[in-house]
C-alpha cells in the first residue's frame, strides 16, 4: 500500500497534468466555456426548483437554497462516477504503451470534480448570504465532509472503472442506478419527510449521511449528526480500501483487455 | 550500485485470443463457461539478466515475443509466471506516438511525455532546449504533432526519452523510421549513454547494429530464449536458420505454440 502511495506521489506531476487538462478541456469548444461550471448547477437548480417548489409545493423555507446545497454535493459524487467509469477504456492508447500507476486516471477525475465543487462555491456562498443565511461556525466542518465525500467517490470510481474494462455493461447500468440513488438520497426532500418506518433504511445509504451533513452545517447551522456521519466515514474508508484492492487486482490485465 | 539493472526470472506470459468476445452481461450469462479462446504463449520461461551498464540486443522473427518482453520489463504487461526486477528509472521507446497527444504542439508534448515519466515541469524545463535542438525539428516544434511524419515523431520521442536521464532505456525498433543521418545521430547518442553507464535493451532487425553495438545478444525463437551470448555468433546462427526456413518455405508464422481452451 505504502509503495503505491509513494509511486503516485512520484507521478504527482502527471496527476496534476491530468487534473488541469480535465478542467480545461471539459467545456472546450462550447460558447460559454468555463462558465458552464457555474451555469450547469444553476440550470439544474432551476429545473428541480420549478418541479418541487412550484408544482409539488414543498413548504420548506428557503427551499431553493436547501436544494442547491444538496445538488452540488450530489453532482460531485454522480459526475465523478459517470466520467470515471469508462476512463480506462478511453485512455487505452496510453495504457497499452506506457507505464504509470493506472490509479491516476480515475483519481484525477474525482479530484477535478472536487475542484469544480470548490469553484462552484463562488455562487453558492453569495446565494446563501443573499437569501439571509449567514456564515456560521458550523461551516468549519465543510472541508471534513468534502474529504469524506471524495474518499467515498474515489473508492467507487476505482471499483467501477476497473470492473468496466471486463464488463462494459457497468457503464450503461450505472446511469439508471445513479438516478434511483439520487431519489433515495435526501437531496430534494429532508430526512424528516421520510415516513418513520422507512427512515432507518434511508440512513443506510452512506451518501445520505454526507448530503445531510452538508445541509446540517450550511442550512440548519447545526454540527453534523455524528451517528449518521461517522457511519458514512466508516463506509467511505471501507469502500476506498475495497475499491482500490479490486483495482490493483484487475489492473494487471488492463493493457491486454482495453 | 546494483550489479543488475534488469533481472527477468523464468517469465511466462500467455495471451488469450478470443474469437468473438462475450463482453456484455447478456452474452456472459448466455454463454457462461462456453467462451472460446485460444491461449497464445507469448513468452515461455524466459530468463535474462542485464548487467548494469551493458547493452543487450534482442533478435528474433516477428511474433517471437520481443515486444512482449520489453512491455513486461517496462511493467505495461504483468507476467503470468516468474518475476521481473527492475532497479532504476526506465524510459521506453516502444511504439511511435506513445504518450503524445496529437493536438498538442511538439513543445507541449515534451512536457506531457516528461510528466508521464514522472518528471516535474521544472526538471523538463532544464532540458527542453537540448531536446529541441537534438530533434532538429526547428519550426515544427510549434506545430501540433498530428502534422508530423513518422520520422518526425521518432525524432521527438527519441530526443525526449534519451535526454531525461533514464538509467535503463528500452527501444523497440522504432529507429528504423528515421533518415540515415538521424539514425547515425541516434546511434552516437546511444554510445554516449553506454559510456555513462546506462543500460540499454534494444530490439532491432538491423544485424549490423546488434553486432557492433551490443555486449550481449538474445535470440528469441517461438517465445523461448534460443541463444544468449556473443552478438556475432547469435546473429550468425539466427540469420542462417531463418534463411534456411525461408528457403524450405516454412517460415509462415504459426499458432502452434498455443493451446485450445474452453471456459472463461
Amino acid at each position: 500500500m505504502i509503495k503505491i502511495f509513494s509511486e503516485i506521489f512520484q507521478y504527482r506531476f502527471m496527476l496534476w497534468g491530468m487534473i488541469s487538462s480535465d478542467l480545461r478541456t471539459r467545456y472546450k469548444g462550447s460558447v460559454f466555456g468555463f462558465l458552464w461550471t457555474f451555469l450547469n448547477p444553476l440550470l439544474m437548480l432551476l429545473v428541480y426548483g420549478m418541479v418541487f417548489k412550484t408544482v409539488m409545493r414543498v413548504s420548506l423555507p428557503h427551499y431553493l437554497l436547501f436544494l442547491f446545497i444538496g445538488l452540488l454535493g450530489w453532482n460531485l459524487f454522480a459526475n465523478s462516477i459517470m466520467s470515471s467509469v469508462g476512463v480506462i477504456n478511453r485512455q487505452s492508447s496510453i495504457i497499452k504503451k506506457l507505464y504509470f500507476p493506472r490509479e491516476i486516471l480515475p483519481i484525477s477525475i474525482v479530484l477535478a470534480s472536487a475542484i469544480n465543487y470548490v469553484l462552484s462555491l463562488v455562487i453558492l456562498i453569495p446565494f446563501l448570504v443573499i437569501s439571509g443565511v449567514y456564515p456560521s461556525w458550523t461551516w468549519v466542518y465543510w472541508p471534513l465532509i468534502l474529504i469524506i465525500e471524495v474518499i467515498f467517490t474515489m473508492g467507487l470510481s476505482l471499483f467501477f472503472s476497473a470492473i468496466n474494462v471486463f464488463l462494459r455493461d457497468v457503464e450503461h447500468m450505472l446511469s439508471i442506478v445513479l438516478m434511483a440513488w439520487f431519489y433515495l438520497t435526501p437531496v430534494v426532500y429532508t430526512l424528516t419527510m421520510i415516513p418513520n418506518k422507512y427512515v432507518q433504511y434511508f440512513k443506510m445509504n452512506p451518501v445520505a449521511g454526507i448530503i445531510v451533513s452538508y445541509q446540517d452545517i450550511l442550512y440548519y447551522h447545526l454540527p453534523p449528526r455524528w451517528k449518521l456521519f461517522t457511519y458514512s466515514i466508516g463506509i467511505s474508508l471501507m469502500v476506498l480500501l475495497f475499491g482500490w484492492a479490486v483495482f490493483r487486482k484487475l489492473n494487471r490485465r488492463f493493457a491486454e483487455e482495453v | 550500485m546494483k550489479k543488475y539493472h534488469v533481472e527477468v526470472d523464468s517469465v511466462s506470459k500467455v495471451f488469450r485470443v478470443h474469437y468473438g468476445k462475450n463482453q456484455t452481461l447478456k452474452e456472459k450469462i448466455l454463454y457462461a463457461g462456453r467462451t472460446k479462446y485460444k491461449e497464445f504463449i507469448a513468452l515461455d520461461n524466459v530468463s535474462l539478466k542485464v548487467e548494469t551498464g551493458s547493452t543487450v540486443g534482442i533478435i528474433g522473427v516477428n511474433g517471437s515475443g520481443k515486444s512482449t518482453l520489453l512491455k513486461i520489463i517496462s511493467k505495461i504487461l504483468y507476467p503470468d509466471k516468474g518475476q521481473v526486477k527492475v532497479n532504476g528509472r526506465v524510459a521506453s521507446l516502444l511504439e511511435l506516438g506513445a504518450g503524445f497527444h496529437p493536438d498538442f504542439t511538439g513543445r507541449e508534448n515534451i512536457y506531457l511525455n516528461g510528466s508521464l515519466m514522472g518528471l516535474s515541469k521544472k526538471q523538463i524545463g532544464y532540458k527542453i532546449d537540448e531536446i529541441i535542438e537534438f530533434s532538429e525539428l526547428g519550426d515544427f516544434i510549434k506545430e501540433p504533432i498530428r502534422t508530423y511524419s513518422s520520422g518526425m515523431y521518432m525524432r521527438l520521442a527519441f530526443s525526449v526519452a534519451t535526454a531525461l536521464d533514464p538509467e535503463i532505456l528500452l527501444i523497440d525498433e522504432i529507429l528504423a523510421v528515421g533518415d540515415a543521418a538521424f539514425q547515425k545521430k541516434c546511434m552516437d547518442r546511444l554510445k554516449q549513454l553506454q559510456k555513462l553507464g546506462k543500460s540499454i535493451i534494444f530490439v532491432s532487425h538491423n544485424s549490423t547494429d546488434i553486432e557492433n553495438f551490443c555486449d550481449v545478444a538474445v535470440w528469441l525463437d517461438h517465445s523461448k530464449v534460443r541463444e544468449i551470448g556473443d552478438p556475432r555468433r547469435c546473429v550468425g546462427n539466427y540469420l542462417r536458420e531463418s534463411m534456411n526456413r525461408a528457403n524450405q518455405g516454412n517460415s509462415t508464422l504459426t499458432f502452434d505454440h498455443s493451446i485450445e481452451a474452453e471456459s472463461d
